[in-house]
């Protein structure tokens, strides 16, 4: 069973990488304008993985607590805590970021493919294989920030 | 409590590092192949001459079949337990040195100009990469790997 978790983990890492950047071309297809473009948002979606594959060399061995009411109900307020902060923290960076460089995000795909993507990626893993409560509520952070990011802020 | 978590591992630690070591080389090389079909198809190389190319391979594949046929193992291969701290503080600051080299490297082979010589230099990684593959069976050559794989990557984000 567990054995089979981590095998799993990484084909869905991968699958979702590949759904999100099929997703994301049809989304900005007209940003899309020569082949150079391409490949940098290749290049962005395979950023995470051979990074994957080396934590996962390192750190072998299972992290992974017994998913209890206990250990659930320990982590509950500080997974909780940071979700908020880190949501403020990223929003308020990227508008920062924005202001400052006078520039908007969407006339920069790469980036929004590169936290995406990573993102993304040691979110399936993390939630697969070692199911730490904290670093799920800022990977969440930092997921749903990006969103409401382009989704509201941005118009 | 859980019989089915708690069942024995068919498979070691060791094999399991194996599998992603052989996992990681594959994604290199599918990065080094693609690497050479986005610079033949981006800056439309030119066959300057044709008995060259058929060559090319050559260049680096013979002499790496030679010292794998009469090398021994250099290493003893994966290891079972944890690594300490120290370990993963030393190969996490080697990785991120071979990523900057090969970002460097691949800046370089975007200057090459015909397709035969981008070829043999491709083919040169290729085969100092199966060598990694097959012979420093370590962390040593994950990390080296591993570097390799996100230098590309880093060149074709943000220089390309």
């Amino acid at each position: 069973m567990k054995l089979k978790q981590v095998n799993t983990a990484f084909i869905i890492t991968i699958g979702v990488s590949v759904v999100v950047f099929v997703y994301l071309v049809f989304l900005g297809y007209d940003e899309i304008k020569t082949l150079k473009d391409v490949i940098k948002i290749i290049a962005s979606i395979l950023f995470p993985i051979p990074m994957l594959f080396f934590v996962r060399f390192l750190l072998i061995e299972h992290f992974l607590p017994k998913n209890t009411d206990e250990y659930k109900r320990k982590n509950q307020k500080p997974a909780i805590l940071l979700l908020i902060v880190t949501m403020i923290i990223s929003v308020g960076s990227m508008q920062l970021i924005e202001y400052f460089t006078q520039q908007k995000l969407e006339d920069h795909l790469i980036f929004a493919h590169l936290i995406n993507s990573t993102t993304i990626s040691s979110y399936v893993l993390n939630y697969i294989l070692y199911n730490n409560l904290k670093v799920n509520g800022i990977l969440s952070g930092v997921l749903l920030s990006l969103a409401i990011h382009v989704f509201f802020i941005t118009s | 409590m859980n019989p089915i978590i708690d069942s024995p591992k068919p498979r070691t630690n060791s094999n399991k590092r194996e599998l992603l070591f052989t996992f990681q080389s594959i994604i290199v090389t599918g990065l080094l192949a693609f690497t050479a079909i986005a610079f033949f198809f981006y800056f439309d190389l030119t066959i300057v001459k044709g008995i060259k190319i058929i060559f090319a391979p050559f260049l680096s594949v013979v002499p790496l079949l030679f010292i794998l046929s009469i090398l021994r193992d250099l290493r003893k291969g994966f290891k079972e337990g944890n690594y300490t701290k120290d370990e993963i503080i030393r190969f996490c600051l080697i990785t991120v040195g071979i990523t900057i080299a090969f970002t460097g490297i691949t800046f370089l082979l975007a200057k090459i100009e015909a397709l035969e010589i981008l070829l043999a230099a491709i083919m040169a990684i290729l085969s100092a990469v199966f060598f990694l593959r097959s012979k420093i069976k370590d962390i040593l050559g994950m990390s080296i790997i591993t570097g390799i794989a996100e230098g590309i990557i880093v060149y074709m984000i943000f220089l390309f």
